[in-house]
């Protein structure tokens, strides 16, 4: 899967770094999702891999089950850390993922037709999870971001490729993965972030200051 | 400065709220829209004016961005609007109570990157919603009598096909189309036809119920697909369409027209595979009700 010039992007202390940061931002990612918005999630630790852009394509569909099935979810993200959020829910989801929000003042909009409502309750969650676990990188990494509106994509491979014509094919992109479990629901989903190469030499500068700050 | 002065001519609300979500700028369109000065308002809570906001989905977006540091966008399908401001114009023939808005919170950060404060932004959306509605209705409904087109009718046939198959309950369709309608045309004119076609559908969506899908199937054909309804009782509905309108006396300008209509009603049962063949046997019906003497109902065997 990876390219030998993509495995060479990091060193291994530098993978271990990114790895850590990860694990710290979205263990506190969780508890402020629990603690601020009542959304009480467990986040899995998430593996983080440096893939050829090439690659991506025949990564997404291998991950994503490109079959329709899924309900994707995608945002993008713009600063020194810049790319796209992807949250992965398997479909007929949609209804115990509204519950989730839990909007017993919702009934205003009960003549809505129900798919609009959980496409809303789709993109709700999903700018909420993929904000949560982005910012929180960033704010250890000393920066911050700025989001596009989320869209959801339904799961087939021409909206994969759309996603993958962002990045320049001759780069390389990071992709973290976690996966997501809501307590009390038997809800289970991922989170991709990507990011490309441009994002690269400002991550490797930014978790040098991190490592320094620990020593 | 110079960009600053963009917070008041700006066509769309602004307004910024510090972290207990007390206002601290309150911009001149919001102004203008709220009937509430940015003096009557600034410093104090939000909530104080608008305690209709005080709910979770409003909570949680401003709290998730206070924390995050992301964005959340409270869109028109979900929530209508925000701020409910009245809204005075008719578009395209749709009146609104509150002016319809798409509305973004984001976090507003000091020199340290602290959020300090978060700002919502307020567009007017009333136009495109109308624009939305218009075109949704122009696609699934027929322009001349404003009942359902063959458009729509087709996937819902299907639909209604599957689920009342799988839950074993009955379903029944009526074909019905006017009799001579061709003579109607020649005699009386197209105005004439057209006015007739209004008619008879105003006619018919009287003699059904709401959950009933009326729709103009061709020129002078139509279907009515009559969820949760025995083949018996679609045809005590369909003698009833028949008799209202072998009774009715249409009048178009000075003009007397009478007119009959023949129908073929079918239902579900076992032996139809799809909702094609329930179609086409409702079609034979009428066929044969049409080939039989006219101003009759024939019920498919």
């Amino acid at each position: 899967m990876m390219t030998p010039e993509a495995l060479d992007v990091f060193s291994d202390e530098e993978k271990d770094i990114l790895q850590e940061i990860m694990n710290i931002a979205f263990g506190n990612a969780t508890a402020d999702l629990a603690d601020v918005v009542d959304i009480y999630v467990k986040l899995s630790v998430p593996s983080v891999q440096v893939i050829g852009i090439g690659d991506l394509p025949e990564y997404l569909k291998t991950t994503i089950k490109t079959d329709g099935t899924s309900n994707i979810i995608e945002q993008k993200f713009w600063g020194n850390f810049k790319g796209s959020g992807l949250l992965v829910f398997p479909g007929g989801t949609e209804r115990d993922l509204m519950a989730i929000l839990e909007d017993q003042d919702r009934e205003e909009v009960a003549s809505t037709q129900m798919a609009t409502l959980e496409k809303g309750g789709l993109l709700e969650i999903g700018n909420i999870l993929i904000g949560a676990c982005v910012g929180k990188v960033s704010e250890l990494l000393d920066t911050f971001v700025t989001y596009s509106p989320p869209q959801v994509l339904q799961g087939d491979t021409h909206n994969c490729n759309f996603i993958v014509e962002q990045f320049d094919p001759s780069q390389t992109a990071i992709v973290m993965k976690t996966l997501f479990t809501f307590k009390e629901k038997d809800i289970n989903g991922f989170l991709l972030i990507l990011t490309n190469h441009e994002s690269i030499g400002w991550l490797r500068k930014a978790l040098k200051n991190f490592m320094d700050s620990y020593e | 400065m110079i960009v600053s002065q963009i917070f008041d001519m700006l066509d769309a609300g602004i307004v910024i709220l510090d972290r207990d979500l007390v206002v601290f700028k309150w911009n001149r369109w919001m102004s203008t829209h709220s009937k509430i000065s940015s003096e009557e308002i600034v410093g104090k809570p939000l909530f104080e004016f608008y305690p209709e906001l005080n709910k979770s989905w409003f909570l949680r977006n401003c709290k998730s961005v206070l924390t995050f540091g992301n964005f959340a966008f409270i869109s028109q399908k979900l929530h209508k609007y925000c701020f409910p401001f009245k809204s005075y114009y008719n578009t395209l023939g749709y009146r609104f109570d509150y002016m319809q808005q798409s509305c973004t919170v984001g976090p507003l950060r000091d020199e340290n990157n602290e959020i300090t404060y978060i700002y919502i932004t307020v567009q007017d959306v009333t136009e495109i919603v109308a624009y939305e509605q218009k075109l949704i209705e122009m696609n699934i409904k027929d322009g001349l009598t404003g009942v359902y087109n063959r458009r729509f009718f087709e996937p819902r046939l299907e639909e209604e096909f599957q689920r009342h198959r799988r839950y074993n309950r009955a379903l029944s369709l009526i074909m019905l189309d006017i009799d001579h309608f061709k003579r109607i045309n020649d005699n009386y004119g197209h105005q004439a036809g057209d006015f007739i076609l209004k008619a008879l559908t105003a006619l018919v969506e009287k003699k059904i119920r709401i959950v009933d899908i009326f729709a103009r199937y061709g020129g002078e054909e139509f279907c009515c697909l009559l969820p949760e309804t025995s083949i018996d009782s679609a045809k005590v509905v369909a003698e009833n369409i028949r008799k209202q309108v072998q009774d009715e006396l249409f009048q178009f300008k000075d003009m007397e027209i009478k007119l009959t209509v023949s129908q073929g009603v079918a239902a579900l049962s076992k032996d139809i595979e799809n909702a094609e063949s329930l179609l086409k046997k409702a079609d034979d019906a009428l066929y044969s009700a049409k080939n039989t003497g006219r101003n009759k109902v024939v019920t498919a065997k």
